[in-house]
This record gives C-alpha cells, sequence and structure tokens, in this order.
C-alpha cells in the first residue's frame, strides 16, 4: 500500500488532522533520547482505545509495522521505527481516568505523564512509588514498555512492582484486560511479561496502578567524599547495617561541576563524590537511623554530611540528582548513557574499570548513578559529527556493558534493549535464552509488526 | 508395556538407579487425583532435568514436576502423568550474597532450611516470604505456584522478590532470566510468566530472591470485634493510614477455633484482626498504641499483644491452618477468593451468609489488606450426597468475587467434583494469550497437562 492510501484509512480513523507525515513531523518522530535515528511512514494520534484497536486491526491487514509512542525518552532506541511504518503517539490519550483511593489503585491512559499522577494523589496524601528521573515529560505507556525504575526503587521496586493490569491491544488488533484491580487473578502473569517488553507485544491503552498512603516521614541527606570509593564503600556499609534507604544515589566530580553550573543544588565543586541519601517511613525512630547513617558516611570518611532540613532544601538536593543528565548535557554535543546493572557489592571495581575504559578511548566519563541497586549510567561524552569518535563511543559503551556482564551483573538496568544493545545480548544470554523469549514473541506477534527489529537479536535455531 | 520399561530404563541411564523409583506400591501412594505415575525420578542437577525434559519431549511423555507435594493436588485433575519429577535432590545454595541482599538456590530445598542458614549470616536476613507448609514447602514449590502469606501485605509476593530463574523448557533447553541485579530489564522477563504457572512451562531448577535485613523487632496485636462490619472499617482506616504493618488478616470464630496452638480470646469475640509489625523499635511502640486507639473508635474488645515465641507461633498457625486440618484428617474444601481490597468487608459477610444458608460450617481468613479471601468449608462425611449444592455454592461464591472485579479458585477438593467445576474460575479474554503461550512454549503439551486454567 502507498502512503498516501494509507494516510487516507488512517485519516477515517482519527480524523485528518490527527495523522501527521511533514517531513518535519517524520523528523521529529525519528528519533528518541538515544543516539538513534529512523523514519516513519506517518503518524497517528489516536484519541480512544477504539481507535488504536482499529488503527492496529488495519496495520494488520495491510502488514505495516507499528511502534507505540509517548515522549520519547527512552535512551535505547526503543522508540526508533526501525522498519518504518506508522507510530502511534499517545499525547491525546493522557486522561486520569480513575483515582480511587478506596482500593489503591490509579487507572491511566499511557500518554498521562508520572508527575501529573503524582500531583493529583499529592491531594490525597498518596503516592505512585517509581519515579523516574524524567518523571516530568515520561508517561506511563512508556514506563510500562521499558519498565522504568527511578532512584526510589531500591526500596519500592521498579514499575513492574507498581503496575497491576493493563487493556491491551494485541497486534491483530484484539482488545484484551491483563491482570486488574485487585491481586492475584488465576492464570499466567501476562502483566509482568508485558512490562518491559519495550512494545513489542502489545500496546497498553490503560493501565492499573499501585498507589500506597505517602510515607509519615522522610530524611535526606548528602554526604560529600574526597574520594569516590569511600563513598562506594558507604553504599556497602550501609546496607551491610541492615538499613534499606529509600535512596541511594552518587554523582561524581564531573556531574557536580555540570550540576552545579547549571543547576546550582549546592554541591561542592572541589568534591570527588557525592552521595544523596534518603530514608522514610514512620517518624518515630528516624532520627536515630539518621544519625546512624551520618556515623556510617563519616566512618567511611565522608568530609561533611549535610541533611536537608525543610522541604525546599529537599527538592534543592533532588533538583541537582534528577537534572543531572541535562547538566552533563551541556559539557559536550552528545553523551551515550550507558545502564550497566551490578550486583551492588561490585560498584567499587566495576566503576574502576569503567574510567579506565574512557581513559583508553580518551573520552570524559560522567557517573551519576543508582549506588543503592547497582545500577551504573555512566555517560560517555562525545561529539557526533566527529566520525571517529562516533565510532570509539559505541565500541567504549559495548565494552563497559561487557565489564558489568563478567562482573555478574546485566546489560540494561531500566532503559532497555531497544535497538542499541541488541547484539550485547550475547553477553548476558545464551542463544538458547533467546529462542524462549522468541517464543514468547510468537505467541503474541506472530508477523512481527510490533516494534519489530527490538530487543532479541537474530539466533541461529 | 515396552515403551515403560524403555523409560525406566532411559531414566536410570540419566539418573543412576538410586534415583528413581518404579515401584508400583510407592507409585500408587503418589497418585494425582487417580492418576498413578509410571515412574518417579530425583535428577540430581539442572543438566540430569534437561536430559530428562528432553527424552519426554521427543517421546511425548507427560511430565509433573513437583517439589514436596504440598500443593501437587492443585489444579484439574492430569490429562496423563507419565513422569513425576522430584526437584528433592536440586537442594543447594548456590550463592548466598548478603552483602548484595540476594540469595541464589535451587529449586528442592525448603525455604526454611534457607532461612535457618540467611538468619546466621552477617547480622540476619531473610526472603520476605511466608506461604502455607512451613516445614515442607519448598522454593520451587512456591514460586511455581506462587504461593504467599499475610506478610505480603508489606513485602509483596515472588513476583516481587524473585528476580533471576533458571529454568529447563518443554524442549529440554535450559533457559535463564533475569540475574543478580534488582533492576534488569534485558530481555523479555520469563521469570514472570513462571511465577504461578504450575508446572505448565517447564521445571523451575534455580531462583534468585531478594533479601532483606531482619527487622529489629516484630510484634503482632490481636484486636477482637464482635461485628464484622466495626472490624473492616477499622482494617480501611489502618490501610488508609500512614501506618505500616506487615499483615493484616482478619478471622472469623470458625477459624479461631481451629488454630494450633490456639489464640485465648474472650466467648463474645466474633471476628479477630491480626496485625503484625516489624520494623525499628521506637515505630512499633508507637503504632501499638495506636492500634490501640483506633480499635476503640469501632467498639473493638480489649487487644492482645504477642512478642516473640508467641508471635512467631500464631503466624505459624495461620499460615500452616490447612496442613493442620489435613493432619487431623478433617475433611474439607478450600477456595480462595480475590476482589477489590476495600471489598474485602462485605464478601465475608456474604460467603458467610451463603454458607450458612446451605448448612456448611465455614472457617475464614481475610487477608484484609490485599483482598484475598481463603475460605475452608467442612461438608462433614456425605459429600457424595451434597455435590449438587457444593457446585452451587461454588458458582455463587465465585460470582461473589467476579462482581468485585476478582475471581475464585478451587485449592482443594476431591478429584470427584474437581471434574464438575472450574477449579481455576471463570476464564477472561487473556486466557486466548495463555493459551497461545502455552501452545509456543510446549508445543506437545507434555508438561502438567490439563491442570492448568482452560485445560492448558
Amino acid at each position: 500500500m502507498n502512503r498516501d492510501q494509507m494516510i487516507e484509512e488512517l485519516s477515517k480513523i482519527v480524523g485528518k488532522e490527527n495523522v501527521l507525515f511533514s517531513e518535519t513531523d517524520l523528523l521529529l518522530y525519528g528519533y528518541d533520547a538515544s543516539l538513534f535515528k529512523a523514519k516513519p511512514d506517518c503518524i497517528v494520534l489516536p484519541n480512544s482505545t477504539e481507535e488504536v484497536s482499529q488503527i492496529v486491526k488495519f496495520a494488520h491487514r495491510e502488514k505495516i509495522p507499528i511502534v507505540a509512542r509517548g515522549s520519547g525518552t527512552n535512551l535505547s532506541g526503543g522508540t526508533i521505527p526501525a522498519r518504518g511504518g506508522i507510530v502511534i503517539h499517545f499525547s491525546r490519550m493522557n486522561r486520569v481516568l480513575e483515582i480511587d483511593i478506596k482500593n489503591q489503585r490509579a487507572v491511566v491512559e499511557p500518554g498521562v505523564f508520572t508527575l501529573t499522577l503524582k500531583n493529583q494523589l499529592a491531594r490525597y496524601g498518596y503516592v505512585y512509588q517509581p519515579d523516574p528521573a524524567s518523571e516530568r515529560v515520561s508517561t506511563f505507556g512508556g514506563n510500562f514498555g521499558e519498565n522504568s525504575g527511578g532512584p526510589h526503587c531500591l526500596k519500592y521496586g521498579v514499575t513492574t512492582n507498581h503496575v497491576l493490569g493493563a487493556e491491551i491491544v494485541l497486534p491483530d488488533g484484539e482488545i484484551i484486560w491483563v491482570g486488574g484491580k485487585a491481586l492475584d487473578h488465576p492464570g499466567y502473569d501476562l502483566t509482568g511479561l508485558l512490562v518491559g517488553s519495550e512494545g513489542t507485544l502489545g500496546i497498553a491503552t490503560k493501565l492499573v496502578l499501585r498507589i500506597v498512603p505517602k510515607p509519615e516521614a522522610v530524611k535526606t541527606m548528602l554526604a560529600i567524599y574526597n574520594s569516590l570509593e569511600d563513598a562506594g564503600r558507604t553504599v556497602s556499609a550501609i546496607i551491610a547495617e541492615g538499613i534499606v534507604p529509600a535512596t541511594l544515589e552518587m554523582l561524581d566530580r564531573l556531574t557536580i561541576k555540570a550540576v552545579e553550573e547549571s543547576i546550582h543544588a549546592g554541591f561542592p565543586l572541589d568534591a570527588e563524590a557525592v552521595l544523596l541519601i534518603e530514608i522514610d517511613g514512620l517518624k518515630d525512630g528516624m532520627e536515630r537511623l539518621a544519625e546512624r547513617i551520618i556515623e556510617i558516611c563519616k566512618e567511611n570518611r565522608a568530609r561533611e554530611v549535610k541533611a536537608a532540613r525543610t522541604e525546599e532544601e529537599r527538592a534543592q538536593l533532588w533538583a541537582g540528582r534528577k537534572g543531572a543528565f541535562g547538566a552533563v548535557a551541556r559539557l559536550r554535543p552528545n553523551y551515550l548513557v550507558c545502564d550497566g546493572t551490578v550486583p551492588r557489592t561490585k560498584l567499587p571495581e566495576v566503576l574502576t574499570r569503567v574510567m579506565e575504559v574512557g581513559k583508553k578511548y580518551n573520552l570524559p566519563i560522567a557517573n551519576v548513578f543508582h549506588a543503592g541497586d547497582g545500577n551504573l549510567h555512566p555517560l560517555i561524552l562525545f561529539d557526533e559529527r566527529n566520525e571517529e569518535e562516533l565510532k570509539k563511543v559505541h565500541l567504549a559503551g559495548s565494552e563497559i556493558l561487557k565489564i558489568c556482564a563478567e562482573a555478574g551483573g546485566t546489560i540494561s538496568g531500566e532503559h532497555g534493549i531497544g535497538t542499541e544493545k541488541k547484539k550485547e545480548m550475547f553477553f548476558v544470554f545464551t542463544p538458547k535464552d533467546i529462542s524462549a523469549m522468541r517464543k514468547v514473541k510468537r505467541a503474541f506477534d506472530p508477523e512481527d509488526l510490533f516494534n519489530p527489529g527490538k530487543v532479541l537479536p537474530e539466533v541461529q535455531t | 508395556m515396552i515403551r515403560t520399561e524403555k523409560l525406566i530404563s532411559k531414566m536410570k541411564e540419566i539418573v543412576g538407579e538410586a534415583h528413581l523409583i518404579r515401584d508400583s506400591d510407592r507409585l500408587k501412594t503418589l497418585r494425582i487425583d487417580g492418576k498413578r505415575p509410571k515412574v518417579l525420578v530425583y535428577p540430581g542437577d539442572t543438566e540430569e532435568v534437561s536430559r530428562i525434559v528432553a527424552y519426554a519431549f521427543d517421546h511425548t511423555l507427560a511430565i509433573i514436576p513437583m517439589g514436596n507435594g504440598t500443593k501437587i493436588e492443585v489444579g484439574n485433575p492430569p490429562e496423563k502423568v507419565d513422569i513425576l519429577l522430584s526437584t528433592q535432590r536440586l537442594n543447594r545454595i548456590t550463592d548466598c550474597d548478603c552483602d548484595n541482599l540476594t540469595l541464589t538456590a535451587e529449586s528442592g530445598i525448603t525455604l526454611k532450611e534457607v532461612q535457618k542458614r540467611l538468619a546466621q549470616e552477617g547480622r540476619g536476613y531473610f526472603i520476605p516470604l511466608d506461604p502455607p507448609f512451613t516445614e515442607k514447602a519448598t522454593l520451587g514449590g512456591i514460586i511455581a505456584t506462587n504461593s504467599s502469606g499475610p506478610r505480603r501485605y508489606m513485602y509483596g509476593t515472588a513476583r516481587d522478590l524473585v528476580i533471576g530463574m533458571k529454568a529447563v523448557f518443554p524442549n529440554g533447553d535450559i533457559v535463564v532470566s533475569g540475574g543478580k541485579t534488582v533492576k534488569n530489564v534485558s530481555g523479555y522477563d520469563l521469570s514472570k510468566l513462571l511465577i504461578g504457572s504450575y508446572g505448565t512451562l517447564g521445571v523451575i531448577c534455580e531462583m534468585t530472591f531478594k533479601l532483606l535485613p531482619i527487622p529489629e523487632k516484630e510484634v503482632t496485636v490481636l484486636i477482637p470485634f464482635i461485628r464484622l462490619e466495626d472490624g473492616d472499617a477499622f482494617v480501611q482506616e489502618i490501610i488508609d493510614s500512614q501506618l505500616l504493618p506487615s499483615s493484616i488478616d482478619t478471622l472469623n470464630r470458625p477459624a479461631m477455633e481451629r488454630l494450633k496452638p490456639p489464640v485465648s480470646l474472650t466467648e463474645e469475640t466474633r471476628y479477630l484482626v491480626a496485625i503484625g509489625l516489624d520494623g525499628v523499635m521506637e515505630g512499633i511502640e508507637r503504632e501499638i498504641s495506636e492500634l490501640r486507639e483506633r480499635g476503640k473508635k469501632y467498639q473493638s474488645l480489649d487487644p492482645l499483644i504477642l512478642y516473640s515465641q508467641e508471635h512467631q507461633s500464631f503466624w505459624s498457625a495461620l499460615r500452616d491452618f490447612s496442613e493442620t486440618l489435613k493432619r487431623q484428617r478433617i475433611l474439607f474444601l478450600s477456595f480462595k477468593s480475590n476482589f477489590l481490597i476495600s471489598k474485602g468487608g462485605e464478601v465475608m459477610k456474604r460467603y458467610e451468609k451463603i454458607m450458612s444458608q446451605t448448612g456448611i460450617e465455614s472457617a475464614l481468613i481475610w487477608r484484609s489488606g490485599n483482598g484475598i479471601l481463603y475460605s475452608y468449608l467442612f461438608p462433614g462425611r456425605s459429600l457424595k450426597s451434597k455435590m449438587e449444592s457444593m457446585i452451587e455454592l461454588i458458582r455463587q461464591l465465585t460470582s461473589e468475587a467476579i462482581k468485585n472485579e476478582g475471581n475464585m479458585m478451587v485449592e482443594s477438593a476431591p478429584t470427584i467434583l474437581k471434574k464438575k467445576i472450574s477449579v481455576w474460575g471463570e476464564m477472561r479474554p487473556e486466557y486466548q494469550v495463555m493459551r497461545r503461550l502455552k501452545e509456543e512454549i510446549d508445543p506437545r503439551g507434555i508438561f502438567s497437562p490439563g491442570r492448568f486454567i482452560g485445560g492448558i
């Protein structure tokens, strides 16, 4: 089918004004926060599940690939229309459908921004725990697809632990519900399988989320170090003490510098590392825990530990962390962020090796990471106009993932495999593992129409 | 017959003569819904499991995996059983990394043994799972059946705690997913698919769990009520508060009376709300006094506080409720219903009414913070004569759960009754996808054939 016909058919479903196909649009929807680019045939903006189902039915009939997309904040090329086709963008399906306090659930459409829901929940004294750094724009559909994490995952788990059900449009256009507001539905846990499947198995059109009362008290601290190793040791020491904080985030010197220049979070410029520590829960006993944590920091040679005294001070400390990627982006034209994850005890040694990779390729690396759960985010800085650098950066990224895999870790903690890390899948999986996953793909999408070419590398069977 | 001989000699070759049972009297005691396996094998490692499964695949033989068999009765009667595969010899802890807060172990080890080991490591750790069959439940059995206990209110269930898995798929492939990191989005989360798959997709051989440090202190607060409405309102208030209980269970009188060891309660107590607290000392002190105060608002009777040993034995009595009944050789049926969290009180009341109309005594344990209700029915001896009314009763209870956005599965019932009902509750449209998954992964239908939802 030629593109004009495609556009005409799709216009019948969603209206002419909701099908985009200008050169600018094709460019805009052809990239995401990764380094990859491709070109869709057109972009559709549906307004209801029924419309999504009709679009998918049409595409299924005509064998046109479909990529579902939210804000495109993913860092692995997950939303790149690798084989062209239709991009479904959920900007119009952005309604919070229900906040059901009594049953501790929220029901949202996929285009809702994470923070939008959180702001609405705040009125009821409730929270949705996962907090991807891009929560201001990251959508729930995207969180679902990529199984997003965030700093608070140390204590509260990732997206999959908080999505309890979804309305799904299958690759043939059929609409089904998986899971729901109640727990433990008999049968396979399809919700658990779909979360993190990067849009390759089904498109979520409604999501049921777990919400909980906001913790009674929270305490945020910033420990400042003259050495990265000392900060790393503090992380292990806190966990070994039997304390599981809500977050344990680390930033290194280069990141601190970038953050201070752009956000002014109050991080000292001459520090080698800072550790952002937050505990939450009942107010009783919290002071004692906080004091113990401060002691542990000092025992591990923190030169200073600040505790936020007000909500403003807390917000300021967090602004430094949440704005870190953006701040680093100012240092050089481009960055590649790795998402390798290792057993948390391996962090110090892996970090040393990561920095060696930077030296080897002569590329600056800034580190921002979820230290508490072993999730590193080395940001390799480069300029994509320099072809040699571009080549080097991919090699360096791959080498870092190899290091993580060798340390007993994995190649993606929260960003997904997408296009970017397909060949690195073999660092952690055998062809047999991959072919088992391929069976899952076939059960959902035998014709490979949903986000084709993602996640699973080719294997000889 | 020739086929059976060939099967047995092949199994001997794989696991060794000492590790299989073919004696028909022994096998008779291992019947599942009346079906006797041809052989029981005890593979010693994942490699052996893989070879057994590959053989079964090549010859289209039915395999049912089993740990200590505490939940083997759950599900539809199997279409057939050729090989019963015991995981008992897969009983090693392969990696205990408390500093990383993870533990990896094989499927045949009991949770109890793992917890014992973890308690001795460093300052003491645990896997935050407290499923039934405290003494005997194996890790593999717990995960394959998605078994959970009262503390799921705070700590979640298998889907929140298992981060890696090694399993043998129906074609004999050893498949790994996830790993030792708490965050992992590398490829599809096959662990989620295997959790609660009741042996229909493969044999779980090894799992990695998240660990937590043992809390500073643990206490139980038992709050008695005369009226269910008051208990319910109290529970809903606690759930909506900022208090952080680890478990909230509500029992009716018949459930309380069957607890072993018993709790001493006044005659007028009709319902008991049991709240488990764990955390830091100061927090617990405050929670106790606050629960007491909030209880009074809803006409609670005097609460009872249980510490240390008493606390532990109360929860194990509750967890092992059905095991105790079995030990006493009491005939019972048990159901698990799920529904909206806020509807628990209503559902419990309806269930009591429906059951009393049928004239059957029932013990109810309502996992109040999670919207789950376990019902135990005591039909007495003449079950056969009551078959029709039982079927009708199950229909009514199921429809009540469905009305509240849930469902009901029959966990324990005589084979004759299981054949006449839908053990897994009402089927939903998502079943089509489950069926396709089963067909892709187990195209010859060799794993636990017919036992799961919709005859998967």
